[in-house]
């Protein structure tokens, strides 16, 4: 008998429960607890045990999952920690382009997000390798900037799965510039590189309000069971889309940034947008006052900086204090 | 008791005193375990910072026990003799200190690095283990 569409949604749900490595060896309440959440729908224990069955049967019928109950865990798992009931079957022309997408992900670097997934580049190349020519395998063609062993970088996996999840994290935190340790518990919403550099963005416990922790200053993080607090999307989306970088100044808000650049400088800025404000107004002999509508940043400042007495800052009056005094 | 058996932090951030370059984070207590983390920040009165190390012989003193639960391994730093070598002054360093499990209940419990301590040894007295500000860890 075919399986029915409700039922197969309650199986991808519980599939979803078995394979989450946050909260392992769920148990039939947290099942029907996960079922209410994803699918708002109310089940009973019963019901859930004959999805676990039904999922334990050979195919067509059922998936194959080797379930089973852990009694010391109490709660049940995948025997097989790879199994998974969401398989898709790709016809050659997806599989050919999958093969191209891995190479490039391949020439980018699969380590610059995470070893999980450099190793999964690595197992799905294994298989493309076969095709290609040694002359092929071992041509680069694209360089990029990649970073290695960076201080931190291993808690990439944690904070991604804790972002997905919803899973509040406690670790220590250590300020370079206040030179002092802190723990803290952030319910974390999105990761974000900047200039090979990862941070980890979330509600902070401590500070009461939507914080970046860069990785390398991160120690110890542990996942928390306890209530996430959600962040407003339109706070997200000021932290992804009116910041250059990462670190907002202080209760900074959005606002017009003025600043002039000599013609050299100016060729760079017409070249490449730095955020999707810019404005640039020519002047006759090449230089120009360019605009943007951005949260003021500590990278925003350092940038400026960067180009020394080519660039100078004419508004906001803060930001040009901040930056003088960041010289200082 | 609700939450015994499970693993519960509780953050402290506690710094010492009078030297207050040594902060004790957090406390973990596990079934099998109770874990202390700290954070130590290099000075300026050593040269490049100094070194640091942990006595084998801390111990945990439970307020209202009679039992000494002694230090059983430490990360991200030394045990004495050995001594982990600051390169600068502004250097810092992570670290966690192991003991047996404690009781997972208010408490107040004192580090003892040593008995007759000056001021740069790792003690700490009295810290209040609050209960109502564990959390549970997610075992993964």
């Amino acid at each position: 008998m075919p399986i029915n569409k409700k039922a197969y949604r309650r199986y991808k749900v519980i599939d979803a429960c078995l394979r989450n490595k946050m909260r392992p060896f769920p148990t039939i309440q947290e099942l029907i607890d996960a079922i209410a959440e994803k699918l708002d729908i109310d089940t009973t224990v019963n019901t859930i045990q004959k999805d676990l069955a039904a999922m334990k049967l050979p195919q067509p019928d059922g998936f194959d999952a080797p379930i089973q109950f852990n009694r010391r865990k109490m709660g049940y798992e995948y025997t097989d920690p790879d199994f998974a009931i969401s398989g898709v079957s790709l016809n050659s022309i997806d599989v050919d382009a999958i093969k191209e997408a891995i190479e490039i992900i391949n020439a980018i670097g699969g380590s610059r997000v995470s070893e999980k997934f450099s190793h999964a580049v690595e197992k799905m190349l294994s298989s493309v390798r076969e095709d290609l020519t040694p002359q092929d395998q071992e041509r680069k063609i694209i360089q990029t900037d990649a970073v290695t062993d960076a201080r931190g970088f291993e808690h990439f996996d944690l904070f991604f799965s804790a972002c997905r999840e919803r899973i509040p994290v406690n670790f220590t935190h250590y300020s370079y510039s206040k030179r002092k340790f802190q723990a803290i518990t952030i319910h974390p919403v999105f990761l974000k590189e900047f200039e090979n550099r990862w941070y980890v963005i979330g509600h902070s416990e401590l500070h009461n309000q939507l914080r970046t922790f860069g990785f390398d200053r991160i120690y110890g993080p542990e996942a928390l069971r306890k209530t996430f607090i959600e962040t407003p999307a339109q706070l997200c989306g000021r932290y992804l889309n009116d910041v250059y970088g990462v670190f907002p100044l202080k209760d900074g808000e959005r606002e017009k940034i003025v600043i002039h650049t000599n013609p050299l400088i100016t060729n760079y800025f017409r070249a490449q947008k730095i955020h999707p404000s810019q404005h640039i107004e020519m002047n006759e002999y090449g230089d120009a006052v360019i605009t943007f509508e951005l949260i003021p940043s500590m990278e925003l400042a350092r940038l400026f900086m960067s180009y020394g007495n080519q660039l100078t800052v004419k508004e906001p009056k803060q930001f040009i204090e901040f930056i003088e005094t960041y010289r200082s | 008791m609700k939450k015994r058996n499970k693993t519960l932090l509780l953050p402290l951030n506690i710094v010492r005193a009078p030297n207050t370059n040594l902060v004790m984070l957090r406390a973990v207590l596990d079934k099998e375990f109770t874990r202390l983390d700290f954070g130590y920040i290099a000075i300026n009165y050593f040269i490049r910072g100094g070194w640091i190390r942990i006595s084998s012989e801390t111990y945990l003193n439970v307020k209202g026990h009679q039992h000494k639960y002694v230090l059983t391994h430490a990360k991200n730093i030394p045990i004495a003799p050995e001594q982990h070598y600051f390169e600068s002054s502004k250097d810092w360093q992570y670290f966690s200190l192991y003991f047996p499990p404690i009781p997972q209940q208010d408490c107040l419990i004192d580090l003892i690095e040593e008995e007759n301590p000056d001021d740069n040894d790792f003690n700490y007295y009295g810290i209040h283990l609050d209960m109502s500000t564990a959390e549970e860890v997610l075992q993964h």
